[in-house]
């Protein structure tokens, strides 16, 4: 089949990238909303359920090999020092240990992208590599760990990022001229004339708003288990880019990507800080290759809350101009991020002030600073989050000067285009996310004495309800590859290169090729997480797994279909127009009449097999295609304790297509729930006299707990969205966890008639701004 | 963690012999916080001795006059679950319920949460901190958010148990024994503020076993609660906890008092100047405010923790007016 380049735009976590990519053949036409789909839109019990729950499921951290090493790592207690020697002589000679990796015996051992050594000279926050023994038992590397002698040269730091980015600042790396992490930064947006719409504003509201670094916390931390054989190094990878790890550790070693075969099975959690092989499993392949042993190298959980990633804190600066009946007329923005030792970018904090509401004066500024922390990783809708919570609380603080609803404030400055560049919004259902979700929490009611004050005005309980919104991508893009492949009995094997992150990847791509193949779900088998035996597929991040990965399974299940009718139009000596296939039954489209199994046919044959390819096709070019959606909350707050609640959260998205509604609503809990996490409790506490985090642990640390939870209400709003790819759907994953942090604290707002002047509302801030 | 010798031994009297001698000796019972401090290398004791087969050390019972005794391996769970015990003490119940998680309560023990260590993420990270020997706090000019409001050492830790500040309300007294026979010493006497040549909160000496807590009958008439606030609604230690129990007249009027704060001071805070200014009043909702003041006098919030005081004072508040609602109620 004869195929084409063609050059495309991704949105990925929020950026857009230019890219060629290599297409063939024809996608199928889109299911539009009349399709009738039979498997696709059900809710389907997850395919790998059985496993997951019964512990069949090998996760990176399950693998278990022969002979192999444990690897621990000693790490850096300061935020920056010259690590002036390391002494590992008894360690070396110590029971058990096999070796010790250094900054003096690794040359050439470089980071994933190849940007710097893994053991440095300079550690630039706590948490940087030292060292990492290698032994025979966890015990033992841990006793080794404990000999190695580390001369540190301590170094002036700064762990503030205003702070940081002054003149006379220390340097987070002595080398570099200043804090900043690039000549571009920090990047400053400009549309219409700030001044002038300022000066035609009736009223102009300023909000300061903070967020907290917020960690992953993948219950799998980050890590690799990694075996060479002499020819081929398999590496177990904890990791959300399976073609990109081996692309690094092929460069690392010096392998051809052929000698490179990474696995990645189950993953036990990413949301985004996993989109590489991390040192920690380059380490892993390293050691493998050069000792012969297979070794594991499963970080921490002190470890990965110190040098996993985080999202970035931010401090946000608005200035919003309108005029008396609330139409915007200005937004100034200067958003402020601590993006670590080594950000190299800034998550878009910026993005919602330029896009969310209508408004034709925008000037937005994001100013990341590097500091000695642990550095930035993209984590479910980097920036965005941030972003909308910043923005939508300085909305509601406009709302209060205007003294208009919050929500007729948003319907008033509906940006019915996008406004970044022009273009239209392929569908934009908005309005029916605001009208229904405001009618399901009862947003008319919202200030009737008996909803705030629930045990009366003598009680110190108020309850409050707020809402804020979401756009994002998540319509996935080239390029995504898939087989199909008919086996002789009529079932049929999915070949993909994709990552399941939890989210039920394997579950949905198995509706969609029986969909189109017209099999049962049971004769559907996905494979994915293999370099070797897969066939390319994206990083699973951006929400774009399903929308990238979905269209080509059903591209190549379609050729396959085909395929098999051709065969059976002449092995049945019917016309293949005059033939269907349902639930892997053959029939006769006029009769109706069944003609025995698609295996029947097929089992005729003298071993063949049916394989067909599928391509993702390239993004529609003339118009943006978004997921939309808004969140309601409800909350209870205790004015004399401090303490908050959240009760209820509803959530009117538009994903486009729902392939399963089962899979769709565990990601919208999922991403409420770490919103909520965001919102109420989840921060890194760092010493600003030791500059280093105190709290790197699931103690200190806050995530929700089940009771934590409220009653969460899913609306689902819209349609297929025919622009978006032949599936009609958009991806989920981001979605839900964009509105909730912003919405709880307006619904704070509401609650105690205060504004929060940042998240998390723990005790501690809320009676604080209460005393204020 | 570090390699240690494991041994088990079946009473407490075999417990107290085999710490004989032994410095680097400890006892593991439900290891909720043993196992923590090992492996964050906090503690390397070379040698574990296991007191969990000494059975007779478990159990819930009460005496003809109401007294009750708490075996000290009996764990959170059964506190928790035991019926005549929540009749009996409904303080107690309320202590354990939200305290940790279910798995930790299944774990852990009587003993080993009046022994724990504090939770100050400087004495259990990588710091050199005045507990360990070290020559200064980190926490005080550090990050405290969750550290005292009241300290007059040197160190500004507070003691994590929900049950240490329920049981020094209800006057209970803790069996230890050791190598010169048994002896008895009541809460705030087990858990003090720690001195230059006892880094630790509790005070026991290192070849003491604790036996049993009692609690002494109490009156017909009392009531009392535990009311803690959390960062989250489970397994969170308390920010502030109060409790209060308080032996009240028919008419109302508080014949005795007992008032503890917990996670405001290095021990159990017990408020003696409260439990004056109660006894013999009736308890309205303006006594109880005033109540609260007097439980805040004094205390000097660090840069993190000035919410403390405010927590202090509402709990102190509700926990009276509770208590007086309950004998209403009841």
């Amino acid at each position: 089949m004869p195929i084409r380049i063609v050059t495309t735009h991704l949105e990925f976590e929020g950026q857009v990238y230019e890219q060629r990519v290599v297409l063939e053949g024809d996608e199928p036409a889109v299911w539009d909303a009349d399709a009738k789909l039979g498997v696709v839109g059900q809710p389907v019990p997850r395919v790998d359920g059985r496993e997951r729950v019964t512990g069949g499921a090998q996760f990176t951290y399950d693998v278990a090999l022969p002979g192999m090493l444990i690897a621990v790592g000693l790490r850096s207690p300061h935020p920056h020092a010259r690590v002036a020697s390391v002494n590992a002589a008894r360690a070396e000679v110590a029971p058990g240990v096999r070796a010790v990796y250094t900054r003096f015996n690794t040359e050439g051992l470089i980071n994933p992208n190849g940007e710097r050594p893994i053991f440095a000279e300079e550690v630039v926050y706590q948490g940087q590599e030292v060292a990492v023994v290698l032994a025979e038992t966890r015990q033992q590397a841990i006793d080794a760990l404990r000999l190695i002698a580390v001369e540190y040269e301590p170094l002036p730091f700064v762990v503030d990022p205003e702070a940081a980015l002054a003149v006379e600042a220390p340097h987070v790396q002595t080398t570099r001229e200043n804090n900043s992490i690039g000549e571009d930064w920090p990047k400053i947006y400009e549309r219409g004339d700030v001044e002038k719409g300022f000066a035609e504003a009736d009223v102009i509201a300023e909000t300061r708003f903070t967020t907290e670094a917020a960690l992953h916390n993948s219950m799998e931390t980050h890590g690799g288990v990694a075996s060479w054989d002499g020819h081929t190094l398999t590496l177990w990878s904890s990791t959300q880019n399976i073609y990109g790890a081996r692309q690094q550790v092929a460069a690392a070693l010096g392998l051809h990507q052929n000698q490179v075969h990474v696995i990645k099975r189950y993953l036990g959690g990413g949301f985004g800080s996993k989109f590489d092989a991390h040192n920690s499993g380059l380490l892993a392949a390293w050691a493998a290759y050069h000792l012969g042993r297979p070794v594991k190298y499963m970080l921490s959980r002190e470890e990965e809350n110190l040098a996993a990633g985080n999202r970035p804190p931010s401090v946000q600066t608005y200035r919003i101009g309108a005029k008396r009946d609330g139409a915007l007329t200005a937004i100034e923005l200067r958003a402020v991020g601590n993006v670590g030792a080594f950000g190299g970018w800034f998550s878009p904090v910026s993005l919602p002030a330029k896009e969310m509401y209508l408004c034709p004066n925008v000037r937005a500024t994001d100013a990341p600073a590097r500091t000695n922390l642990g550095t930035q990783g993209s984590f479910r809708a980097p920036g965005v989050v941030e972003g909308i919570a910043g923005l939508e609380v300085a909305l509601d603080n406009l709302a209060r000067e205007l003294a208009l609803d919050p929500l007729e404030l948003r319907r008033k400055n509906y940006a019915p285009s996008y406004q970044i560049i022009e273009k239209p919004y392929a569908v934009k259902t908005l309005r029916e996310a605001y009208d229904r979700g405001a009618e399901r929490i009862g947003w008319a009611t919202r200030d009737a004495e008996e909803r705030r004050y629930p045990r009366g005005r003598d009680s110190s309980l108020r309850r409050g309800v707020g809402m804020a919104s979401q756009f994002w991508g998540g319509d996935g893009g080239p390029p995504a590859q898939a087989i199909a492949k008919l086996l002789p009995d009529g079932s049929a094997v999915i070949v993909t290169g994709t990552q399941d992150l939890g989210t039920g990847t394997r579950t949905v791509l198995a509706q969609i090729a029986a969909e189109e193949l017209g099999l049962p779900l049971a004769a559907v088998r996905v494979e994915l997480g293999e370099t070797e035996f897969g066939v390319f597929s994206p990083p699973s991040g951006g929400s774009m797994t399903l929308a990238s990965v979905g269209p080509a399974v059903r591209m190549a299940a379609a050729g396959a279909r085909r395929e098999a009718m051709e065969i059976v139009s002449h092995l049945a000596e019917a016309p293949i127009d005059a033939l269907d296939v349902r639930d892997g039954v053959i029939l006769n489209r006029e009769t109706g009449k069944e003609m025995g199994s698609l295996g029947s046919f097929l089992g005729q044959l003298e071993g063949h097999e049916v394989t067909a390819r599928g391509m993702r096709g390239p993004n529609a070019e003339e118009v943006i295609v978004r997921t939309f959606g808004t969140q309601f909350a409800e909350v209870e707050v205790d004015i004399a304790t401090g303490q908050v609640r959240v009760l209820r959260v509803v959530a009117a998205h538009d994903c486009g297509r729902i392939v399963n509604p089962l899979t769709f609503s565990s990601q919208m809990e999922g991403g409420i729930i770490q919103g909520i996490g965001m919102a109420l409790f989840e921060q890194r506490i760092v010493d600003e006299r030791l500059g280093v985090s105190v709290n790197p642990n699931f103690g200190d640390y806050k995530v929700p707990t089940i009771r934590d939870v409220p009653e969460i209400e899913i609306i689902t709003v819209g349609q297929p969205n025919p622009f978006a790819n032949t599936l009609g759907a958009l991806g989920a994953g981001e979605p839900p966890i964009i509105p909730t942090p912003g919405a709880i604290a307006n619904a704070f707002a509401h609650a105690v008639g205060r504004a929060p002047h940042g998240l998390p509302l723990t005790p501690d801030r809320v009676l604080a701004l209460l005393a204020e | 963690m570090r390699a240690f010798d494991h041994s088990a031994v079946q009473s407490a009297d075999e417990a107290v012999a085999a710490l004989r001698g032994q410095d680097e000796a400890s006892l593991i019972a439900g290891g909720a916080d043993l196992l923590s401090l090992m492996k964050a290398d906090v503690v390397a004791p070379a040698h574990i001795i296991d007191l969990k087969p000494a059975r007779d050390l478990r159990g819930v019972s009460v005496a003809a006059d109401g007294a009750v005794r708490l075996g000290a391996l009996t764990t959170l769970a059964e506190i928790e679950r035991d019926e005549a015990l929540a009749e009996r003490l409904p303080i107690l119940r309320a202590a354990v319920r939200d305290a940790a998680t279910p798995q930790l309560r299944n774990m852990a023990t009587l003993g080993g949460n009046l022994m724990q260590r504090n939770r100050c993420w400087y004495l259990r990270g990588p710091y050199a901190c005045w507990q360990k020997g070290g020559d200064r706090c980190f926490a005080r000019e550090g990050q405290n958010k969750y550290h005292a409001i009241f300290y007059d050492g040197s160190c500004v830790a507070v003691h994590p148990s929900d049950l240490a500040p329920a049981l020094l309300a209800l006057d209970a007294r803790v069996e230890v024994v050791g190598p010169a026979g048994p002896r008895a010493l009541a809460i705030d006497e087990l858990l003090q503020t720690p001195t230059a040549e006892r880094r630790r909160e509790a005070t026991l000496a290192a070849d003491e076993v604790i036996v049993a807590v009692t609690v002494p009958a109490q009156p017909a008439n009392a009531h009392g609660v535990y009311l803690k606030l959390m960062e989250r609604q489970a397994w969170a230690y308390a920010l502030v906890s109060a409790a209060a129990q308080l032996a009240l007249t028919e008419d109302g009027r508080v014949e005795q008092a007992r008032v503890v704060l917990g996670g405001v001071a290095s021990a159990p805070r017990r408020l003696p100047a409260v439990e004056a200014l109660l006894v013999g009043q009736a308890v309205t909702p303006e006594l109880a405010t005033r109540a609260a003041e007097v439980a805040i006098t004094g205390a000097t919030p660090l840069a993190h923790n000035g919410y403390k005081v405010q927590m202090a004072r509402e709990l102190t508040r509700r926990a009276i007016l509770q208590v007086a609602g309950a004998q209403r109620d009841g």
